[in-house]
């Protein structure tokens, strides 16, 4: 059961299209409210990170509007749960290939850009994701499952990535497709487009 | 590689659903609502609109189509039709659609391929073919555009080069002579464009059982299969296509149901919904 009027957060740093997620949150039986600045996420029960875009530019955004250390702050501070998607996922690290500058760092490590020798970049389409037993997001769900990704960049699977996936993808030389550590919940790829395992995989962070 | 795709598409003409055959239209089936309602409780993958009214009239009336559709679609949503600027194509993404298809447009607006590629991204970006058996062009086949009216001068597989070089992340390849035929996708057309280019092809055009689908992607070489018309008269349709596909051991999306509690209908009780 999902608890009674559950205010969910989505962090809006103005870059990305919300629309999607907005779609798929709207679904169920929450209130959902979009935080234009960081003081918004000081209510919120539940709060998700959507992102397409680049690395660098999405940190501008985050700290531009006061959102780097209202995260930080709520998610690591007071344990609120925490789902980031996509660019979402790969901003907790401390660093990324694809720009100059620093992530959230929330776990150490930098993410790589698929190699176009190996494989197809960007990285598009269903795909596999096997799922380590006891997931709390993938609760219920089939393994494997197949999720729907759009991205060029990836967490590798080593280190504190390695220590906190959840769910695994062998796409080039295998990656990350989801992490959870404590209250901080990951997906590289798009729940709000992975037709019915997405919806229940949301489902899922809402009654956490 | 990136598993097969089932795509079901809708054809939007006035605001209604409606088939073609050959690129004329032939029945009005309903409403857009009802028909992406059913394709999302199976197996599709990716849903595909596009909106083939012969003036720009509807413009706004198939926005709010496309708005309305995007907050039921749980997989890709492809927008396309008369897409001419980049305003255009900002006015399909910001009501819901992951990617545009582009075909008149390419060829009428020099640079509107690059600009949409350097400003969504190749992966956003697909761009349809129509093609006409023609003896004269060296590979077989002429470019038509105009929903499939007009004639161009440029060969089929140099068209889909070219593109690709500006910038098109996927090609999806109709010919004006099967389209609505039921007798199956122009697979010589299809292989063709699939061998030239390096982007995943979509085979779309005249689908008139499963067995069409499964020649497509293992005659022709395509990554994604596309139909309409059929699925609006099969029970359990998109079901049915999947499971077929599943059956001649192709790597596709095994759909799998899972109850979700979902209210009966989205609510919205979103607040400050800036955009």
């Amino acid at each position: 059961m999902i608890q009674p009027m559950v205010s969910v957060a989505i962090v809006d740093y103005g870059l990305a299209n919300l629309r999607s997620i907005l779609n798929a949150l709207s679904c169920f039986d929450v209130t959902v409210r979009l935080a234009e600045s960081g003081g918004d996420l000081a209510q919120a029960d539940k709060i998700v990170l959507p992102g397409v875009g680049a690395f660098d530019k999405a940190m501008e955004g985050l700290r531009g509007r006061g959102h780097e250390a209202a995260l930080n702050e709520a998610v690591q501070g007071r344990g609120v749960p925490f789902l980031g998607i996509c660019l979402g996922l790969q901003v907790l690290f401390e660093r990324s290939e694809e720009g100059q500058g620093r992530g959230l760092g929330w776990l150490a490590g930098t993410v790589r850009r698929f190699s176009a020798a190996e494989v197809k970049v960007p990285h598009i389409g269903w795909e596999a994701t096997e799922m380590k037993p006891g997931a709390r997001l993938f609760a219920g769900l089939q393994n494997p499952s197949d999720f729907y990704f759009v991205h060029s960049y990836y967490a590798p699977n080593e280190g504190e990535a390695a220590a906190a996936a959840s769910g695994v993808c062998r796409y080039g030389s295998g990656f990350v497709a989801a992490l959870e550590r404590d209250n901080i919940f990951a997906v590289q790829f798009h729940p709000e487009k992975s037709q019915l395992a997405g919806l229940r995989l949301i489902q899922n962070f809402l009654t956490l | 590689m990136s598993r097969h795709r089932l795509i079901a598409t809708l054809l939007v003409y006035k605001g209604d659903v409606v088939q073609t055959r050959r690129f004329k239209r032939t029945n009005m089936v309903g409403s857009a609502f009802a028909a992406v309602e059913f394709f999302n409780a199976w197996a599709v993958d990716e849903i595909m609109v596009l909106e083939i009214s012969d003036d720009d009239r509807f413009r706004d009336h198939f926005l709010e189509i496309v708005e309305e559709l995007s907050r039921r679609c749980f997989v890709p949503l492809t927008v396309g039709g008369k897409i001419a600027d980049l305003e255009r194509v900002r006015a399909y993404t910001r009501a819901g659609a992951d990617k545009v298809v582009i075909n008149s447009g390419a060829l009428r607006v020099p640079g509107l391929l690059e600009e949409v590629a350097a400003g969504y991204g190749s992966q956003a970006l697909v761009v349809s073919i129509d093609a006409r058996p023609d003896a004269a062009m060296p590979s077989g086949y002429r470019v038509m555009i105009g929903n499939g009216r007009e004639e161009t001068e440029f060969d089929a597989i140099d068209w889909a080069r070219r593109v690709v070089a500006r910038g098109a992340g996927e090609l999806m390849v109709n010919s004006t002579e099967h389209d609505g035929n039921k007798r199956g996708y122009d697979l010589e057309l299809t292989r063709r464009v699939a061998a030239a280019v390096d982007v995943p092809v979509i085979a779309m055009g005249g689908v008139g059982d499963w067995q069409h689908m499964v020649d497509g992607i293992v005659e022709a070489g395509a990554d994604a299969v596309a139909a309409g018309n059929i699925f609006h008269y099969t029970e359990h349709s998109t079901k049915k296509a999947k499971e077929y596909l599943i059956a001649k051991g192709l790597d596709v999306r095994i759909p799998t149901f899972y109850k979700i509690s979902l209210p009966r209908r989205p609510r919205y009780r979103t607040q400050s919904v800036g955009r």
